[in-house]
C-alpha cells in the first residue's frame, strides 16, 4: 500500500464533492432525475480513475496514452462533449415543443376572443389586449 | 360547381407601417377575384387570415380595423411558424387552399388568380410565384442574387424540376399539403428545404410568373444578422430533407 499522491486526494475530493452536490440538487428538486444520472456516471469515473492507481494505469496502457493525467482529462473531455450533445438535443426538442404550443396556444385565444364577440356573451369584445409578451423583452431578431 | 375556399396567410411581424394598406388592397382584390379568369372557371371565395407574430408594435390592431381575422403568437416563431399556424387554422375549417401573403406589400394581389388557377385545377398540390419566370425588372443585390442562384441549383439536383424562385413568399399551398404541414414543418425559413421535403413527399410543384413590388415599409425578415446563418442553415436542412426516403 502506498501513499496517496495529492492529486489523487484532490481527485477524490473533487468527485465526492460533485456527487453530493448532484444528489442535493435532486433532493431539493432544482435537477431533474434525467439529467442527474449522466452527472453521477462522471463523479463516479473521476473518482475511480482519480482514486485507484493500477486501474488508471491500466487504462492508461490500454489506451496508448503517455501520461495518466491525460487519461483524467480525456475522460473530463468525453463527459463534457456527451453533456454538451445531450443538452442540444433537448434544446432542440423543447424548441420545437415551444413552437408547437405557441401555435396552439395563439390559435386557442383566438377562438376564444372569437366566442366572446359572440352576442350574450358579456366581455370586451373587441378590445385590443396590445402588444404580447414579446414586447416585454429587449429588441430581438426575429 | 361549388365554390373553392382559399385562405389567405399574412404573417406579419412589426408591420404596423404597411399592412394595413396591404390587407386594404387584398380585399378589394378579393372582390374582384370571386370568379378567377382562365380556363379553370371554378369559383372561389377568399378568406384573409393574419398570423401576428410576436409584434411589439400596432400589426394586431391595424390588421383588426380593417376587418381581418388576426391570430397572435405570444412569441416570435418566424415565418415558417407563422405559416403553420396559418396552416392549422385553414384546416381546422376545412380551406381547399391557402396562401402564403407578404405584410409588407411585396406582393401583388391581382396575381392571386393565375397563382391560384393550377392548384384549382388540381394540376399542382404547390404554386410558386416567381420573380424570374417573366421580365419583371427585380434585381436582387449581387450576394444575394448568388444565394438565390446556390439554392435554386440545389433544388434542381434535389428536385430534378427547377424552381428559379426558391425563396419566393408568394405560393399556394393544396389542403393536403396544409393538413401534412400543420404539424411538421421546417423551422425559421421555409424555402428550398420546404420545397425539397414537399417534393419528396409525393407533392407537386409548379412555378407560376408573377412581379412582385418593393417592400412598403419595415425590415425583411432576411437582415444582415442572418446573412451567415441562412445559407449555412438552409444548405444543410435542403442536404437532410434530400437524404430523407421519400414518403
Amino acid at each position: 500500500m502506498h501513499f496517496l499522491s495529492r492529486t489523487q486526494v484532490i481527485t477524490a475530493l473533487g468527485a465526492v464533492g460533485l456527487a453530493i452536490l448532484v444528489l442535493e440538487l435532486v433532493r431539493r428538486r432544482r435537477l431533474s432525475e434525467e439529467y442527474s444520472l449522466l452527472w453521477l456516471i462522471s463523479a463516479t469515473t473521476i473518482a475511480v480513475l482519480g482514486f485507484s492507481t493500477p486501474v488508471l494505469s491500466g487504462v492508461t496502457r490500454a489506451l496508448g496514452i503517455l501520461s495518466e493525467a491525460s487519461t483524467v482529462f480525456a475522460a473530463g473531455l468525453a463527459f463534457a462533449t456527451a453533456m454538451l450533445l445531450y443538452i442540444s438535443i433537448r434544446l432542440s426538442r423543447l424548441g420545437g415543443e415551444k413552437d408547437a404550443l405557441t401555435r396552439e396556444l395563439a390559435l386557442l385565444r383566438f377562438e376564444l376572443e372569437s366566442l366572446r364577440r359572440l352576442p350574450g356573451n358579456a366581455g370586451r369584445a373587441g378590445e385590443d389586449p396590445g402588444p404580447g409578451p414579446a414586447a416585454l423583452r429587449g429588441p430581438e431578431e426575429s | 360547381m361549388s365554390f373553392a375556399r382559399v385562405l389567405v396567410i399574412v404573417p406579419a411581424h412589426d408591420e404596423e407601417a404597411s399592412i394595413g394598406r396591404t390587407l386594404a388592397e387584398l380585399l378589394a382584390g378579393a372582390r374582384r377575384a370571386g370568379v378567377p379568369a382562365g380556363p379553370s372557371r371554378r369559383p372561389y371565395r377568399l378568406d384573409a387570415l393574419v398570423v401576428d407574430d410576436g409584434s411589439r408594435d400596432g400589426t394586431a390592431r391595424v390588421a383588426r380595423e380593417a376587418g381581418v381575422p388576426v391570430v397572435r403568437h405570444p412569441i416570435n416563431l418566424g415565418v415558417g411558424g407563422a405559416l403553420q399556424t396559418g396552416f392549422r387554422y385553414a384546416t381546422e375549417r376545412g380551406y381547399d387552399i391557402g396562401v402564403q401573403f407578404d405584410a409588407d406589400g411585396q406582393h401583388d394581389p391581382a396575381y392571386l388568380d393565375p397563382l391560384l388557377e393550377p392548384v384549382l385545377l388540381g394540376e399542382c398540390d404547390v404554386s410558386i410565384g416567381s420573380r424570374f419566370i417573366a421580365r419583371s425588372g427585380y434585381r436582387a443585390p449581387l450576394v444575394r442574387r448568388f444565394g438565390m442562384r446556390l439554392f435554386a441549383g440545389v433544388v434542381q439536383a434535389a428536385l430534378g424540376q427547377r424552381i428559379s424562385d426558391t425563396t419566393s413568399g408568394f405560393r399556394a399551398y393544396g389542403r393536403a399539403v396544409m393538413a401534412t404541414c400543420q404539424f411538421d414543418f421546417p423551422r425559421d425559413f421555409p424555402d428550398a428545404p420546404l420545397l425539397i421535403v414537399l417534393s419528396r413527399r409525393g407533392f407537386r410543384l409548379r412555378e407560376v410568373p408573377v412581379v412582385m413590388r418593393e417592400r412598403r415599409a419595415g425590415q425583411s425578415f432576411y437582415t444582415l444578422g442572418k446573412s451567415l446563418y441562412y445559407p449555412y442553415k438552409n444548405l444543410l436542412a435542403s442536404l437532410m430533407a434530400w437524404l430523407q426516403r421519400p414518403a
